[in-house]
């Protein structure tokens, strides 16, 4: 289990935090105060796990700032899961910007994960998945989740 | 049941007591022999050295003695040579010289062929002529003997009376002349005689003694100690020492030095055992040094035993004592060498052993108490297989410990046939708790009659009331009505089971339909949340697949997670023909269990399906 790892770097209102590891019970949000900034940017492309336990400190985390603008960007799989599964794991003050999407190809056994964001691949309604994903041999690629399931965030 | 060393053989302190007595004693004693022998070597040979010289210097005060007394007496030989008889100068010189006792001079006859005697000076009167006459049968023998040797020295009647008879003869030897000189030499006797612990003789070479001690005059030395130097082969030596043994047994260091005068040696004799006097008590005054240096060798061996074996000690019976289960024993050990930083150790060890077995007991303890929990959980469960009405109802539930955090269950309701299935945060027994304490509230809340989402409702309340909002858990309650075949459910954050229905070609993944229209807060989260619930048509041969999240997480020995991809192939794979909700649990239980190769779960796994069976 990789440690939690986590960056802060504030300017003014703004608050970029750079997420990485693992968030379970050992993970302490208590030090990483989030109270000042008006606007909060969570990266999170380094994100290996979140279990229970995470996800309680996670959303008493984000609880302490209701009225800041979160967003979150480049979201793992780990992530969206959570998103949509729990609810408040997403507070009503934040927005995803981006996330990944896993795709591979079942006959060669690629993986790759694509990064939707918002605006492009994605809208507050509807995902416009790009139209041809394709592994490194030029193999066509497709949809390692059940959409129903996985975009869900976006269609509440 | 342990087994009790016991102490055998000789106690370590005797030991260490034994080595230090015993190194320097036998060291001692080597050094006492060798400082004994060659101290005694060198004392012999002073002794024989300072013998020597008594014997050299009485043999020099002897010859000169004699060498005086023949100057003294040869002009009366010469005054008999010329004249024929003793003239008035002879007795002059006779008579001036108070030790001269007589002299009488002896011509060998032809006609007789013997000596006889010729002239004569005496100083008692008629003194001589007896003399010569008690001398009657040994003078024969002396004559003979002056064949030999032209100077001889006798004392014939063993006093301090010599008899010196000197042979002069002419060129020719037609004439031979024998002076016999009778003198009494009683200062040099006197230095004989004197008693000390070395005893002087003046012996002829064939040993008789001359002067020496009382009652030995007249005595062959050889009848004193065996004399070897009186041998043939050594009688040209002028001085020479031997140690010899006396007739009585008692060794003796004896030198000898020829007197220089006729065949004469002046013999020295000491008592080996006096000489050697100063080596006893060498000896002696070692013994009671060496005595006092090992007595007190042997106290402060007793002392540094003690110290060092009363640490051992106490080791040893702190040692029998954990032998026989008293960890609680410590050594006090002050000192801070091997032994200190031993029973250091001891005392660690012994201290984390007894910490161990607490713990050991404490966790025997609490896996009792887990074991128990887990009995009491079990009940708690439903049988893996129903069938309620037209629902076919088949699971399968293992706790990643003892106890779990995962929970569900089915009931009859009125006409409503209730699915339940939770996760509390985390696993283990404080997740049981929780599962408990669902299970309780859902005793009382099937019986209420109310919709999925007021049941959640509820049963929020009771999870945080019980939790305090420090334990949560997500949770799915799913109502179904055989009647109007509608399904409404209300889900807590739970992985959203799926709705699997029968087609005409085999199932593919995304014909797997996610229940997610509703979603709402965890249970325990917050005490006053209202939940929102939907409702679906579950058609006959419909399937709903309700599942925890451990699922996905199951692990093999290369500790890799089955993963949502692999899970859901596995669905599909098992429902290919849309079989019975068991014969469904029973492929994907397969499955998990070629997956995960008999590796343990690092969470609880619950999984159960719900089939409208057709023919209902």
């Amino acid at each position: 289990m990789s440690k939690f790892d986590v960056k802060m770097d504030k300017a003014g209102e703004s608050l970029k935090v750079n997420l990485a590891g693992s968030i379970d019970e050992d993970a302490d949000f208590t030090q990483l105060s989030l109270a000042g900034a008006s606007k909060i940017e969570i990266e999170m492309s380094g994100l290996k796990s979140i279990n229970s336990c995470g996800i309680r400190e996670w959303i008493k985390w984000l609880s302490t700032v209701p009225a800041s603008k979160i967003s979150f960007n480049q979201c793992p799989k780990v992530i969206v899961d959570q998103i949509n599964m729990v609810d408040g794991f997403l507070p009503a003050n934040a927005k995803v910007e981006s996330f990944f999407v896993p795709y591979y190809n079942d006959d060669s056994g690629a993986e790759k994960n694509v990064l939707f964001r918002y605006g492009t691949e994605f809208s507050d309604s509807a995902v416009m998945p790009p139209s041809d994903v394709k592994d490194d041999d030029g193999n066509p690629m497709e949809m390692d989740v059940i959409e129903s399931k996985y975009f869900k965030f976006i269609k509440k | 049941m342990l087994r009790t060393v016991k102490k055998s053989g000789i106690s370590i302190r005797y030991k260490i007591l034994m080595l230090l007595t015993l190194i320097p004693l036998l060291t001692l004693s080597i050094y006492l022999v060798l400082a004994v022998q060659i101290f005694e070597k060198d004392k012999v040979a002073y002794v024989f050295d300072s013998s020597s010289n008594v014997s050299g210097a009485m043999a020099s005060q002897s010859k000169a003695q004699f060498n005086s007394l023949l100057s003294e007496v040869k002009p009366i030989f010469q005054d008999f040579l010329t004249n024929g008889d003793f003239t008035g100068s002879s007795n002059s010189i006779f008579n001036g010289d108070g030790s001269l006792e007589g002299l009488v001079a002896f011509q060998y006859r032809g006609t007789s062929k013997k000596f006889e005697r010729m002239a004569f000076l005496e100083k008692t009167p008629r003194s001589v002529e007896g003399i010569v006459l008690g001398l009657e049968k040994t003078l024969p023998d002396y004559f003979s003997e002056l064949e030999k040797s032209p100077r001889i020295v006798k004392a014939p009647y063993r006093d301090d009376r010599l008899f010196i008879f000197e042979k002069v003869q002419d060129s020719k030897e037609s004439n031979v002349t024998v002076f016999m000189i009778i003198v009494r030499l009683s200062e040099l006797s006197e230095m004989y005689k004197a008693e000390s612990s070395q005893k002087l003789y003046l012996i002829t070479q064939e040993g008789t003694i001359l002067f020496g001690p009382l009652n030995t005059l007249g005595l062959g030395i050889q009848t004193l100690f065996p004399a070897h130097f009186l041998d043939k082969t050594t009688t040209k030596v002028a001085q020479g020492a031997e140690a010899v043994t006396d007739q009585a047994g008692v060794d003796r260091l004896v030198s000898y030095s020829r007197a220089g005068f006729g065949d004469l040696l002046v013999v020295s004799s000491v008592d080996k055992k006096q000489a050697l006097g100063a080596v006893d008590i060498l000896i002696r005054k070692s013994l009671m040094f060496f005595g006092v240096l090992i007595s007190i060798t042997i106290i402060i061996s007793l002392l540094a035993s003690n110290s060092l074996t009363s640490s051992l000690t106490s080791l040893f019976h702190a040692t029998k004592k954990v032998s026989e289960g008293d960890f609680n024993i410590r050594v006090a050990v002050n000192s801070k060498d091997e032994i200190g930083a031993l029973a250091d150790n001891f005392n660690l060890m012994a201290a984390e052993v007894s910490r161990l077995l607490d713990e050991t007991a404490q966790k025997v303890r609490m896996e009792s108490e887990l074991q128990t929990a887990k009995t009491v959980q079990e009940t708690l469960f439903p049988e893996t297989q129903a069938k309620i009405g037209p629902l076919s109802i088949a699971g399968f539930y293992e706790p990643a410990s003892e106890c779990g955090g995962d929970w569900w269950h089915y009931c009859q309701a009125g006409r409503k046939i209730l699915l339940w299935i939770g996760d509390a945060t985390g696993h283990g027994a404080p997740a049981a708790l929780i599962t408990s304490a669902a299970k309780s509230a859902s005793t009382i809340i099937e019986r209420l009659n109310i919709t999925p989402a007021q049941a959640l409702e509820l049963l929020n309340k009771s999870i945080y009331d019980v939790s305090k909002g420090r334990i949560m858990m997500t949770f799915f309650l799913a109502a179904y009505d055989p009647e109007t075949k509608v399904l409404s459910y209300a889900n807590a954050s739970h992985e959203a089971p799926f709705l699997i229905k029968k087609g005409s070609s085999p199932l593919k993944k995304k014909d797997l339909i996610p229940l997610n229209e509703v979603n709402n807060p965890r249970l325990g989260q917050d005490r006053e949340t209202k939940y929102k619930q939907t409702t679906i048509n579950l058609d006959p041969e419909d399937m709903v697949l309700f599942y925890t999240d451990g699922i996905a997480e199951i692990q093999n020995k290369m500790k890799m997670s089955w993963g949502e991809r692999d899970f859901l192939k596995a669905v599909v794979s098992a429902n290919k023909d849309y079989p019975t909700a068991q014969e469904f649990v029973a492929r994907l239980t397969q499955m998990i269990q070629d997956h995960r190769q008999g590796e343990i779960l690092i969470d609880d796994v619950t999984f159960f399906v719900v089939k409208n069976d057709l023919n209902v």
